[in-house]
């Protein structure tokens, strides 16, 4: 099989394995930020995001919205709807040393959202075609699909969002702050409730971002989002828990991963050796590979 | 009746069924230096966790500027004048130096007088200054305790709360920091002052209060209690212990 390797090919390889990882990178920043605070795993995540692409999915067949132009409504809305999951599910729950109510109210939350989804738009797996669809560029001979490589483009433009957002704004360093230490940053007078929602606003917000993504490029139904949920968590144990800008870097090893050993070794291995490799890291890089820090 | 600056009276705190805090009763005037001491697990810390709302009191009445604490969260207590450098630091490690300044003047008090108070904190530590942009986690220890009081005075408290400050420091740096506490109070700073060096710690306290299991067992004038011989056979005894 070697001969047919072709320096090219590689070449694709890696740049489809990058195209997807960014995905399951701004994925996982959302649960990176939410962890950080809440000390729980958003489990309902990948759910929340085929939410955001059925939303998507509505407006242009519906008000035949572009997918593009939509994010001007997905992405307040999902920022409202972060606020709203806080507020309305988690709040009561957070102030608990338990955290694992909070992680049952996410699975609850999966269910729901999965079942309603169920309901609404069928199992039916849909998808959303436009002119640009199918268009795709091939620079030095490598097939770069449009929508793929706008989707990285959302992708990174939203994970430097985030970081400035972290390390540029005083409420973004006090849910950094908080992140790190709960306790200590109450006595510096800041509100636990109020970095709560801001985490979760935000990583929600990126879950609408991630949902225009999805829909745009992928075909989707409900059952994707838990499988998405997972794809996240492992870029997010690569990337270490906690670490926005690892998160982004988890989600494309990742996507590398998947992408060389699907080719090399088969399709059918590619996600034995994603999970092998995710045990792997947890056992012996608890922390993360790449150990800096947000 | 005077008016006391913080007043604490009949305070009962259980940690679940546990009741760590008995009955005690603790006046701070305006611009003292107040000593709380005692051993390990006498529960100098429960109190100071309870005047800051980290947690609440079974019974008994926490008054500050006659205005009760009781029930309310840290976050509202830091904005009332009540800055809290819990045991250990606590600072954000990841932060670096100015952020964690920063946040030090997070309550709405404080955050319009942030350029003034960063001007006093480097006033106050310049080695502080020269360290602005480096992670909290790089300092060496007193550099992180310096930089755990900085932080708390960013918040312009009227009280200032100390969980052990001289804890793991070097000897050169436990006499940096009570020195430090001198020149804070002759600032104007009231002080409430946890500590095991019960010794250095009576030396400075204006009024002191000895701490055993949860209960108030010996105050007074620090100079007072210095001279006691029971505190020194406690003191002598505890410095046996360690040995």
């Amino acid at each position: 099989m070697l001969e047919y390797v072709t320096f090219e090919l590689v070449l694709q390889l890696l740049v489809n394995g990058i195209l997807f990882g960014t995905m399951y990178g701004i994925a996982a920043i959302g649960l990176s930020l939410v962890y950080g605070t809440m000390r729980i795993i958003f489990l309902a995540h990948g759910a929340i995001i085929v939410f955001f692409a059925y939303i998507c999915y509505w407006l242009f067949r519906l008000l035949g919205i572009d997918p593009y132009l939509s994010l001007i409504i997905v992405v307040p809305l999902s920022l409202l709807l972060g606020a709203g999951f806080y507020a309305g599910l988690f709040k009561e729950a957070a102030a608990l040393e338990d955290k694992n109510i909070s992680l049952l109210i996410a699975v609850g939350l999966m269910y729901l959202a999965e079942q309603l989804m169920l309901v609404v738009w069928t199992a039916n797996p849909r998808s959303i075609s436009t002119i640009y669809t199918d268009l795709v560029f091939r620079p030095f001979g490598i097939n770069i699909p449009f929508t793929r490589f706008i989707a990285l483009v959302m992708a990174i433009l939203s994970a430097f969002g985030v970081l400035f957002f972290l390390k540029k704004t005083l409420i973004g360093t006090a849910v950094r702050a908080a992140s790190e230490d709960m306790e200590s940053a109450t006595l510096m007078g800041i509100n636990p409730h109020w970095v709560n929602v801001v985490a979760f606003a935000v990583g929600i917000g990126l879950a609408g971002v991630a949902g225009v993504g999805l829909a745009t490029v992928y075909s989707f139904d409900p059952g994707y989002g838990f499988i998405f949920a997972i794809k996240a968590l492992i870029a997010l144990a690569f990337g270490g828990m906690g670490n926005v800008f690892g998160a982004l870097l988890g989600g494309i090893l990742l996507g590398l991963l998947e992408s060389l050993s699907s080719f090399f070794i088969g399709a059918g291995w590619a996600d034995a050796i994603t999970y092998g490799v995710f045990l792997l890291v947890l056992t012996f890089r608890p922390q993360g590979l790449f150990g800096g820090s947000t | 009746m005077e008016n006391h600056l913080l007043e604490l009276k009949g305070v009962d705190i259980f940690y679940g069924d546990v009741q760590a805090v008995w009955d005690v009763s603790i006046s701070v005037d305006e611009g003292t230096i107040v000593g709380l001491l005692g051993a390990n697990g006498a529960g100098k810390t429960t109190l100071l966790k309870t005047i800051s709302g980290i947690i609440h009191a079974q019974s008994g009445e926490i008054l500050f500027s006659n205005r009760s604490l009781a029930h309310l969260r840290p976050q509202a207590v830091v904005d009332m004048g009540i800055s809290h450098v819990p045991e250990g630091r606590r600072l954000f490690s990841q932060l670096t130096v100015l952020e964690n300044l920063r946040l030090g003047s997070y309550p709405p008090r404080a955050r319009p007088l942030f350029e003034e108070s960063l001007e006093r904190a480097f006033t106050l530590f310049p080695v502080l200054e020269a360290r602005t942009g480096q992670k909290a986690g790089s300092l060496s220890g007193g550099e992180q305790q310096m930089l755990a009081i900085a932080r708390a005075l960013m918040a312009h408290p009227d009280l200032l709360m100390l969980d052990e400050p001289s804890l793991g420091l070097s000897p050169i740096f436990v006499r940096t920091i009570f020195e430090l506490i001198k020149t804070l109070n002759d600032q104007k700073v009231t002080i409430l002052l946890v500590e095991q060096n019960i010794h250095q710690a009576l030396k400075i306290s204006h009024q002191a209060y000895v701490l055993k299991t949860g209960k108030i067992v010996m105050n007074g004038p620090g100079d007072e209690l210095l001279a006691n011989p029971e505190v020194q056979m406690a003191y002598i005894g505890e410095r046996w212990r360690k040995k």
